[in-house]
């Protein structure tokens, strides 16, 4: 171990720093301390100057006023060289990278600025190996241009960017955004790996799980002020954070919604069936009914933004149905979703939603604007709606002749959910409709959405964030490689459960494999599956010779007593359990090398027939670890 | 802690650019007065107003063009050609019917470059400058290279024709600059033409009809052209394969002096026609004055550059970083 006098000497100092933006503070006296070993977690709602605060570090912005320590020594700010050159990397919010060049060339682009001679063949390697890290290498092609990334395979090329700089200090601006739960738990590995290596890092989150997850402390900015620096993480609950945050107490953001009674009497809103957009939707299938908040899920990249945009008419769609109130809409444009009722809040908020060029009040009025039908702009059609919407979701009223850029995320996020609100919609598609936003912002959408669901519009909610879909939604549907694959209600869900039926079908199909090898040597059937408390969440099945039916699909959840082998299931032991009926199953316990519950493996056979011992099934699941391709298994 | 943004007693026209512009404007027609005691009298002022009508006429289809982030280079070849088939239409056609069919020929021009912009997504810069090449080419063949006179006299009537002792031709001008103004605040199609430049695929997904009002602009600047180089036609009388020769060149120096940016998104008719102004009164001047006409080429070059210079020095402090 090292020195622990020189451990706990922090790496980097910043006392009393000030920036201003024109006349607005951005910061008002930040102070932040980072140490080597140590993960910081960086926290403030939106505008808080987070952001401003890490570019400020990584001298991506000059400092108005204030002190700079790194390694004892001031830190020539300003320069974004300097600071990587002395050994300061950022993982940046929004992306730094250059659209048009190659993964690869942007994963080196910090090299282009040093001196020396570069080697091509070298720095493929290296990508490789940082890729390879992040569980990435085979699915992210080095000589694709940035450009044609999605918004998560993007962030992993500014992760890797800043890990092949090897740097002392890595400050990560809001890395999980657009990420799966894999892919945060691959990154949290990183993150640990190179904490205890030596290094420095600040980590900023709006998601406090994570924060509560990997930091060793906090540092909580408020309107541009450090209001607490340094607090271990391990003394504190989320409403101590929240309070520090905000200045006062927010309950619970996910208040579950009062279900509609018979809300499966209420007339289908949106009906889907077997959308294609190739290549990356292939069979997706849902409904929603009035009054319902649908969840879509499933990992980034698995065709739900995709899907989304082929039902809008934002993408060519090559077949499938989409019935709006029992009405097919064309695949044409977005018009004629739009006339047909539906409405949607895209993903990206900058690129797909703010005109930028025009104001406040414009940019509410856009959707309403397109749908109006006459050679004027129909703003005065919804006067007295937007007057409600504003008041209700407390814009400010003066304002309105503003550059909606001049807002934080979370209001911009409010005025774009309002541009669809307003043209009253039966059905609303929202892509992560809080990325980027603050706390108390996100409750504020989470009740409005519930409010306008209970009015009887019909929500469909997509989210990477897999708390956020079961604490908001009432049913959700995953869709994994472009299928839809499992349709639960929510409150039969949890974040694990959601976590495996999302992965990849690359990763399933091994299982799957698995199970038909077993019924092929023993008959009968093989499952794999989740047991929790009462219910069975089905994840694969397959069926051999001389099986009795059993009913099982997967993507479906069972209760345990329902099924044709109840007391196997309630059981949950590894072991042979025989049913009443004379037939047996054996379960076996499935984990993968980090020892991460992955559910139960099981085989029944009809009675009479001769089961292997739950070790034999054990031993022969081991070797499906084997393999390096098993990687993407690690759950 | 935190400052607000709102402007107290300042109206906020007062802080755009166009009203910078309205004053660089009247600080260089009191400069040009005291120089030369014939700039400021009726005279000179209807001469600059007349020599406004045709750069005006350009200027504001190019605004169009410029606001959903295009450019068009083709607009002094489509003029040239234009005029040389007015030309030739006057002479078996009836006046009206002869200006409708050359108007008609711009459109079917600007359609043609905007469907390969819009449709094909080829750059606006590449496929104007072919139709630039095309367009002059064009009109060398079909005048057989020798200018047209010998028009009928009628079509003097469309200028020399006064308005309460205005020009027709100045009336024009400004209910085009009043009519595009009220289009582009108060229509959904104007205000499509500001979303499309400023971000395409948010206007798409908000049901806009972005394709056609990606086209419109250049079929709207095609057609312009046609419209200034008939008033051009009516006063000299003669099409020559060589007119509007870089006109596109002033239109865009125009365009981009009245505060549009090159980007799309940003940009006001009522700049446009400032920049406009400026550049004529700029040219009114430096003849006034006797500069060569070779020496005014770097004269405007440089008051071009300076004007935007210093529109930049004195946003500097509140732009954002």
């Amino acid at each position: 171990m090292v020195n622990s006098s020189k451990t706990h000497e922090p790496l980097l100092v910043a006392r009393g720093v000030t920036r201003l933006f024109g006349t607005a503070y951005a910061l008002s006296d930040a102070s932040i301390a980072l140490c080597r070993h140590e993960i910081c977690g960086l926290l403030g709602a939106n505008g808080a100057g987070k952001s401003t605060l890490s570019r400020i570090v990584c001298g991506h912005l000059r400092p108005s006023s204030g002190e700079i320590l790194f390694k004892g020594a001031p830190l020539i700010a300003g320069s974004a060289r300097d600071a990587l050159r002395s050994g300061i990397a950022l993982v940046a919010q929004e992306t730094s990278l250059a659209p048009d060049m190659s993964v690869l060339e942007n994963i080196f682009l910090p090299s282009y600025a040093m001196p020396g001679r570069l080697s091509f063949s070298q720095l493929r390697h290296k990508a490789q190996a940082i890729l390879s890290e992040l569980g990435h290498d085979h699915m992210l092609p080095l000589d694709i241009e940035v450009r044609r990334l999605s918004a998560a395979q993007r962030q992993l090329v500014e992760i890797a960017k800043a890990l092949a700089l090897n740097a002392d200090l890595v400050i990560f601006d809001e890395p999980t955004a657009s990420l799966s739960p894999i892919e945060v738990d691959r990154l949290f590995d990183i993150m640990a790996r190179l904490k205890n290596s030596g290094k420095a890092l600040a980590f900023v989150s709006h998601r406090l799980e994570e924060v509560f997850a990997i930091t060793d402390r906090v540092t909580i900015l408020r309107e541009g002020k450090t209001v607490a620096e340094g607090l271990p993480t391990a003394g504190l609950t989320q409403a101590d954070v929240i309070r520090h945050m905000v200045g006062r107490d927010i309950g619970n953001v996910y208040r579950k919604a009062s279900s509609l009674a018979a809300s499966n009497e209420q007339p289908v809103a949106l009906e889907v069936t077997g959308l294609n957009a190739s290549p990356i939707v292939r069979n997706v299938s849902f409904m929603v009914r009035k009054g319902e908040i649908l969840g879509l899920g499933g990992l980034v990249g698995a065709g739900r933004t995709e899907s989304a945009e082929a039902i809008f008419g934002l993408r060519h769609r090559n077949g499938g149905r989409i019935l709006v109130g029992g009405k097919e809409i064309p695949p044409k444009s977005p018009i004629a979703a739009i006339r047909a009722g539906l409405g949607m809040v895209a993903e990206d908020r900058r690129a797909q939603n703010i005109v930028p060029d025009m104001t406040v009040g414009e940019n509410l009025f856009l959707a309403q604007m397109g749908k109006h039908k006459g050679f004027g702009r129909g703003h005065s059609a919804r006067r007295t709606q937007a007057r409600e919407l504003i008041s209700r979701l407390g814009l400010p009223t003066d304002r309105m002749e503003a550059n909606l850029l001049h807002f934080s995320g979370g209001m911009q996020q409010k005025v774009i959910i309002a541009r669809w609100l307003l043209i009253e919609p039966e059905v609303l598609i929202l892509d992560e409709p809080t990325k980027g936003v603050d706390i108390g912002t996100r409750q504020a959408i989470y009740e409005l959405l519930r409010e306008v669901a209970e009015k009887g519009m019909a929500v469909v909610v997509i989210s990477s964030d897999f708390g956020e879909l079961l604490g908001l939604c009432e049913r959700v549907v995953v869709v994994s490689d472009g299928y839809t694959i499992a349709d639960l209600p929510a409150s039969l869900l949890s974040e694990e459960s959601l976590t495996l039926l999302a992965a990849p079908r690359s990763s399933a199909e091994r299982n799957a494999a698995f199970l038909r090898d077993l019924v092929a040597g023993y008959g009968g059937t093989a499952f794999w599956g989740l047991i929790d408390d009462d219910r069975f969440v089905c994840l694969a099945v397959a069926d051999g010779a001389r099986s009795t039916p059993m009913g099982l699909a997967a993507g479906h959840v069972y209760l345990a007593h329902e099924t044709a082998i109840p007391l196997a299931l309630e059981g949950r032991q590894p072991g042979i359990a025989t049913e009443t009926d004379g037939r047996s199953t054996v379960l076996a316990p499935l984990s993968n090398r980090r020892g991460h519950d992955l559910g139960w493996i099981g085989l029944t056979l009809p009675p009479g027939s001769k089961l292997p011992k739950a070790e034999t099934l054990s031993a022969r699941m081991a070797g499906l670890f084997d393999t390096p391709q098993n990687e993407k298994i690690d759950a | 802690m935190k400052a607000t943004y709102r402007y107290f007693a300042m109206p906020r026209f007062t802080s755009t650019l166009e009203f910078r512009m309205l004053g660089l404007a009247v600080v260089l027609a009191l400069i040009l007065s005291f120089i030369s005691p014939y700039f400021f009298t009726e005279r000179n002022v209807f001469n600059i107003l007349d020599q406004s009508v045709v750069l005006g006429i350009v200027a504001v289809g190019m605004t169009l063009v410029i606001l959903t982030g295009g450019i068009d280079l083709s607009v002094g070849s489509v003029a040239g050609l234009t005029g040389i088939v007015l030309a030739l239409l006057l002479k078996e056609f009836s006046i009206p019917l002869a200006i409708a069919l050359a108007i008609g020929c711009g459109a079917l021009i600007g359609l043609f470059s905007g469907v390969l912009i819009a449709v094909f997504g080829l750059a606006p810069f590449v496929v104007t400058l072919g139709v630039m090449a095309m367009g002059r080419s064009l009109a060398y063949i079909v005048s057989g290279q020798r200018s047209i006179s010998g028009l009928p006299m009628g079509l003097q009537n469309i200028v020399y024709t006064t308005l309460l002792g205005i020009p027709t031709n100045v009336i024009f001008l400004l209910a085009l600059y009043v009519a595009t103004w009220a289009w582009l605040t108060y229509s959904k199609g104007g205000r499509t033409i500001y979303a499309v430049g400023s971000n395409l695929e948010a206007a798409r997904a908000a049901g806009l009809n972005t394709l056609f009002y990606s086209i419109f602009p250049y079929v709207a600047c095609g057609a312009l052209s046609a419209t200034a180089m008939t008033f051009s036609l009516a006063q000299i009388m003669s099409a020559d394969p060589i007119g509007g020769n870089q006109l596109e060149l002033d239109a865009i120096a125009a365009v981009v002096i009245g505060g549009a940016s090159l980007y799309g998104g940003r940009g006001t008719i009522f700049g446009t026609l400032m920049g406009v102004l400026i550049m004529v009164m700029i040219r009114n001047g430096l003849n006034l004055l006797g500069v060569s006409p070779f020496w005014q080429g770097t004269a405007i070059g440089a008051i071009i550059i300076l004007a935007l210079l210093a529109e930049r020095l004195i946003t500097w402090k509140s732009r954002r970083v």
